[in-house]
C-alpha cells in the first residue's frame, strides 16, 4: 500500500486525495495531508512525512 | 472544571458515531476535539467502530458535535419532526425544553405553524422518546409524517368553536340586556367553557410549566368576568355575561382567519402536485390517487394537466410550463428522454412519463420539506422578542391588578366597573401578534420564492444576504453554461491531440468531455493506468506512452516545456502541446452581474481554470476574477474575504463547490438537477435570476418583519393603557372590544406579511 507522504500513514489508492508530481502518483489520507504536500512538495520529498499536519 | 453552560448535571456517557475517520490520526484529531469542551471528562474514540464514547458532566452535546465537525469530520445525527400544540410565544420555551432534553443536538421551533424539526442523536434517544417528554410537560407533541400536513384540522375546530360561539354569543347579549340574567348566564356557559376551552387549557398548560401566555390573560380575563357574574347574579348586582362570551366570540373571529391563512399558505406548496393521475396499468388507462404512484409507473399527462411525479418521457411530445423549477413561465419543449418534474404544468400535446421518483422523493415533495425547514428560522431579532414576550403576561396581569385596585380603591368605582377596566386591559393585550411578527414574514417570503423556483434550505440565510456585500461566484456551469468547446489547439507533437482525447474521453468532467469530442478519443480502448486527480487533470498510458492532460500549473510540475492554454498536454514527460477552451457565458449571469453592481456589491469570479479564457469572460462582464483555484481554494477565498470582514456568498453548482458554499455567509447552489437533499447551499435557485429574487424577497422579509414588530409594540402601548381607561369616559375600551381589537391585531400581522407591498 503506498504511504501518505506527508502524515506516514498507509493509504489505499483508491483515496479521492491524490495528485500527480513529477510524473509520480503520491495518495493521502486526507485533504488536510495533500493540501499541505501541494503547499511544498519538495519539503515532504526530500525530509519524509512529518505526522499529521496541524491546521 | 469550568462549571459548563446548561444546567449542571451528573455525569454521564454519551455514544456518537463518528463520520470521516480513515486514520489513527484522525480517531486522535478527534479525541483531542472532544476533550477540548468544556464539560467533558473523558472521551475515547474507536476507530474501528467509528464510534466516541464521551463522558460528559455538563457539556451540551451540541458543543460535542460542533467540536466533531470542526475538526473536520462529523456525526451521524437524525433529523426529525414534531407537531407540537403551543402558542406562537411559547416557541422560545419550547425550545428551551427541547433543547435541554438527552440526546438532542439542537431544534429549531415554528412559532407560525408548531413545528418543530429536531436534531438528535439516534443512539441515546428516539423521536417518541421527545415527544413522550414534551407531552408530559404540557406540550402535547406528535410525530409528524412528512406527507400530509395535519393543519386543516386546526382550521376545522376553529370554525366549529366559532359557529358556537356565534350562536350563544349574540343570544347571551340579548337575553342579558332583556333582563333575564339567569338565562344570560346559561347561554354564555358554552361559548366561555366550550367554545373558550382552548384558552383555559392552555393556561392550565403554562400554570402547570410555571408560566405564563396569551391563553392565560385570555382564560383569567373570561373567567374573572364570567365568575363575578355569576356571584353577582346571586347577589342581585349587574352582571356582565356577555363581556364573557363576546370576548370569546371575538377572539375566535382572529384566530380563524389566522388557521385559514396558514392552511392556505401551506395548501400552496402541497398543492403543486395533482391530486389524481392516470397510469398504465397492464396496458390499461387507470386512474390512481398521486400518491399510489410509483417508481417504474407510465403517466399518462394530457394538455392542461399536471405532471404528478419525477420522470422522463417515454414517448411523446409537448410544452411543459416549469415554473415550479426554474421560475420561468415559458413553456419548454419535451420529448422522448427529457425529464421532467411533478408539479410542472402540460401546457400542450400529450407526454407519456416514465416515473423515476414518486412520493417522498419526487422535487416537489423535497421543496416541501426544505420550505417547512426554513420556516422556523429564527432570525436576529427573535432573541428580543422572546425577552418581550416573556415578561410581557406577567407584566398585563400586574397592569391588569393595579387598573382594579386604582379604580375601585383610588377613584371609588364600583367593583363591577373596575373589574371591567381590569378584565379590559387582559383582553386587550396581544402577545400573539409578537409571537407571530417573525415567523409569519419568513413563511410567506420562503413559500413565495419557493414559488420562483428559489427553494430556501436555511431561512436564517434570507436574513443574512441582505448584508452580504461579496458575492463570489464560480464561473463554469455557472456563470457559464458548463458546456465548454475547444476553440483552437497547438500540437508541439503530431498525434498529441488523439493522445490527449483518448485519456480524457475516460472522465466525465466536462472539459474533458469536450477535448473527446472533439478529437474523437479513438484510442480510448488502449488506455491503461487510468488516474482521475480531482481539479488537476487526468493521466493515463496509451500503447507506450505515458499522457498526462490537465491545467498548465499540474502539467509544469510534472513536466519539461513551457505548459500554456486553458489546458496543457505532456507525453512522455514533456509538453506536447495545449488547448484553448471557450465556455459561452448565459445571459442570465450578464443580468445579474450587472443588478448586484447596480446595487453597489462586489463581484468576485472564482474559478478553476488559469487559461485566458477566465479573463475574457471576467473582462466582459467587468468584475474581478480569482483563476486557477481548486475547490478548497474557493473556500480559502471564502475564508480569507471574511476574515476581512466582508459578508461573503458563493454562488456555485452546489456540488464541486459544497466546502466553499459552506464556508459562506450564504452559499447559494445553482441546481441543475432536481434533488435537492443532494445540494449544499443555503438556497437553492433553478435559473441565476433567483439571486435577484432572493435578495429582493431578503429586503421585503426583513422589512416585514420590522414593521410587524413596530405595529405588534405599539398596539400593545395605545391599546391597553385605553383599555385601563386612562381617556374614561372619552374613550371606554368595554372587554369584548378589546379582545376584537387584539384578535384583529394578530389577524393584521398575518395579513400584512402577505400583503405583496
Amino acid at each position: 500500500m503506498p504511504v501518505d507522504p506527508v502524515c506516514g500513514m498507509e493509504v489505499k489508492e483508491s483515496t479521492p486525495f491524490k495528485t500527480m508530481y513529477k510524473g509520480r502518483t503520491y495518495y493521502f489520507c486526507s485533504d488536510a495531508c495533500l493540501r499541505e504536500f501541494r503547499r511544498d512538495p519538495e519539503r515532504y520529498l526530500r525530509e519524509g512525512p512529518k505526522g499529521m499536519p496541524s491546521a | 472544571m469550568p462549571e459548563g453552560r446548561g444546567p449542571l448535571r451528573l455525569s454521564r456517557e454519551e455514544q456518537l458515531r463518528v463520520v470521516g475517520m480513515h486514520c489513527a490520526t484522525c480517531a486522535t484529531t478527534v479525541t483531542k476535539a472532544l476533550k477540548g469542551v468544556d464539560g467533558v471528562v473523558d472521551a475515547n474514540v474507536n476507530l474501528a467502530s467509528g464510534t466516541a464514547k464521551v463522558v460528559v458532566s455538563g457539556a451540551r452535546l451540541r458543543d460535542l458535535v460542533e467540536a466533531v465537525r470542526r475538526a473536520g469530520y462529523d456525526v451521524v445525527t437524525e433529523r426529525v419532526r414534531l407537531r407540537i400544540s403551543m402558542n406562537p410565544e411559547d416557541s422560545r420555551r419550547v425550545l428551551d425544553l427541547l433543547e435541554g432534553l438527552e440526546g438532542v443536538v439542537r431544534a429549531s421551533v415554528s412559532p407560525g405553524t408548531g413545528e418543530a424539526v429536531v436534531e438528535i442523536n439516534p443512539y441515546s434517544t428516539s423521536v417518541e422518546a421527545i415527544a413522550e417528554a414534551l407531552t408530559s410537560r404540557g406540550f402535547r407533541a406528535s410525530v409528524e409524517s412528512r406527507a400530509a400536513p395535519a393543519r386543516r384540522s386546526e382550521l376545522r375546530e376553529y370554525v366549529r368553536s366559532l359557529a358556537v360561539a356565534w350562536s350563544f354569543g349574540p343570544l347571551t347579549l340579548f337575553l342579558q340586556y332583556t333582563s333575564r340574567p339567569l338565562l344570560a348566564m346559561m347561554a354564555s356557559a358554552p361559548v366561555v367553557f366550550y367554545a373558550g376551552l382552548r384558552y383555559h387549557l392552555g393556561a392550565y398548560r403554562a400554570l402547570r410549566n410555571r408560566t405564563t401566555n396569551m391563553d392565560t390573560l385570555v382564560s383569567t380575563a373570561t373567567l374573572v368576568a364570567w365568575l363575578y357574574s355569576a356571584y353577582s347574579l346571586a347577589a342581585h348586582g349587574p352582571v356582565f355575561f356577555d363581556a364573557a362570551s363576546l370576548l370569546i366570540s371575538f377572539l375566535l373571529i382572529g384566530k380563524t382567519i389566522e388557521a385559514y391563512i396558514k392552511e392556505r399558505l401551506s395548501a400552496e406548496v402541497a398543492g403543486l402536485l395533482p391530486q389524481r393521475a392516470r397510469v398504465l396499468r397492464d396496458g390499461r388507462e387507470v386512474e390512481v390517487g398521486a400518491d399510489e404512484v410509483k417508481v417504474g409507473d407510465m403517466l399518462l399527462v394530457r394538455a392542461g394537466e399536471t405532471i404528478a411525479a419525477d420522470g422522463v418521457v417515454d414517448d411523446g411530445k409537448g410544452e411543459v410550463e416549469e415554473s415550479v423549477l426554474t421560475g420561468e413561465p415559458m413553456p419548454v419543449l419535451k420529448s422522448k428522454g427529457s425529464p421532467v418534474v411533478g408539479g410542472s404544468r402540460l401546457v400542450s400535446g400529450f407526454l407519456k412519463v416514465y416515473v423515476t421518483r414518486s412520493g417522498e422523493r419526487t422535487y416537489v415533495a423535497q421543496l416541501m420539506t426544505a420550505v417547512r425547514d426554513a420556516e422556523a428560522a429564527r432570525l436576529r431579532v427573535q432573541d428580543l422578542v422572546d425577552r418581550v414576550a416573556a415578561a410581557f403576561t406577567p407584566t398585563i396581569i400586574a397592569v391588569a391588578a393595579v387598573t382594579f385596585l386604582a379604580w375601585h380603591f383610588a377613584l371609588g368605582a364600583p367593583t363591577a366597573r373596575a373589574l371591567l377596566f381590569a378584565v379590559a386591559v387582559l383582553a386587550s393585550a396581544c402577545p400573539c401578534a409578537l409571537g407571530l411578527a417573525t415567523p409569519m414574514a419568513v413563511l410567506v417570503s420562503v413559500h413565495r420564492l419557493a414559488r420562483r423556483g428559489v427553494v430556501v434550505k436555511d431561512g436564517e440565510a434570507l436574513e443574512r444576504v441582505r448584508d452580504v456585500n461579496v458575492f463570489v461566484i464560480d464561473k463554469t456551469g455557472t456563470l457559464t453554461e458548463g458546456r465548454p468547446r475547444v476553440v483552437s489547439f497547438t500540437e508541439l507533437e503530431p498525434g498529441a491531440m488523439d493522445l490527449a482525447s483518448s485519456v480524457e474521453a475516460l472522465s466525465s468532467h466536462p472539459v474533458a468531455r469536450a477535448i473527446a469530442e472533439r478529437f474523437g478519443g479513438g484510442l480510448s480502448g488502449q488506455v491503461r493506468e487510468f488516474n482521475e486527480f480531482p481539479g488537476d487533470g487526468v493521466s493515463g498510458v496509451v500503447g507506450d506512452r505515458q499522457v498526462i492532460v490537465g491545467r498548465p500549473e499540474f502539467i509544469a510540475q510534472n513536466c519539461e516545456g513551457e505548459a500554456r492554454g486553458d489546458v496543457a498536454v505532456c507525453v512522455d514527460g514533456r509538453v506536447a502541446g495545449w488547448l484553448t477552451l471557450e465556455d459561452p457565458v448565459r445571459p442570465e449571469a450578464k443580468e445579474l452581474v450587472g443588478y448586484l453592481k447596480g446595487i453597489g456589491r462586489r463581484v468576485i469570479i472564482a474559478t478553476g481554470d488559469s487559461g485566458p479564457s477566465a479573463d475574457l469572460v471576467a473582462s466582459g462582464l467587468g468584475v474581478e476574477l480569482v483563476k486557477g483555484l481548486t475547490p478548497d481554494g474557493k473556500a480559502e477565498l471564502v475564508r480569507k474575504l471574511r476574515g476581512e470582514g466582508h459578508r461573503v456568498a458563493f454562488i456555485g453548482d452546489g456540488v464541486n463547490d459544497a466546502v466553499a458554499e459552506r464556508e459562506a455567509d450564504v452559499g447559494i447552489a445553482l441546481a441543475g438537477g432536481t434533488d435537492i437533499a443532494k445540494y449544499a447551499g443555503d438556497v437553492i435557485v433553478g435559473s441565476l435570476r433567483g439571486v435577484e429574487d432572493l435578495l429582493r424577497e431578503s429586503r421585503v422579509a426583513v422589512r416585514k418583519v420590522k414593521e410587524n414588530l413596530a405595529w405588534a409594540f405599539g398596539y400593545n402601548s395605545v391599546l391597553v393603557p385605553l383599555a385601563a381607561g386612562m381617556l374614561y369616559p372619552a374613550v371606554y375600551i368595554s372587554p369584548p372590544y378589546a379582545a376584537l381589537a387584539m384578535s384583529m391585531s394578530s389577524v393584521i400581522v398575518s395579513l400584512w406579511s402577505l400583503a405583496p407591498l
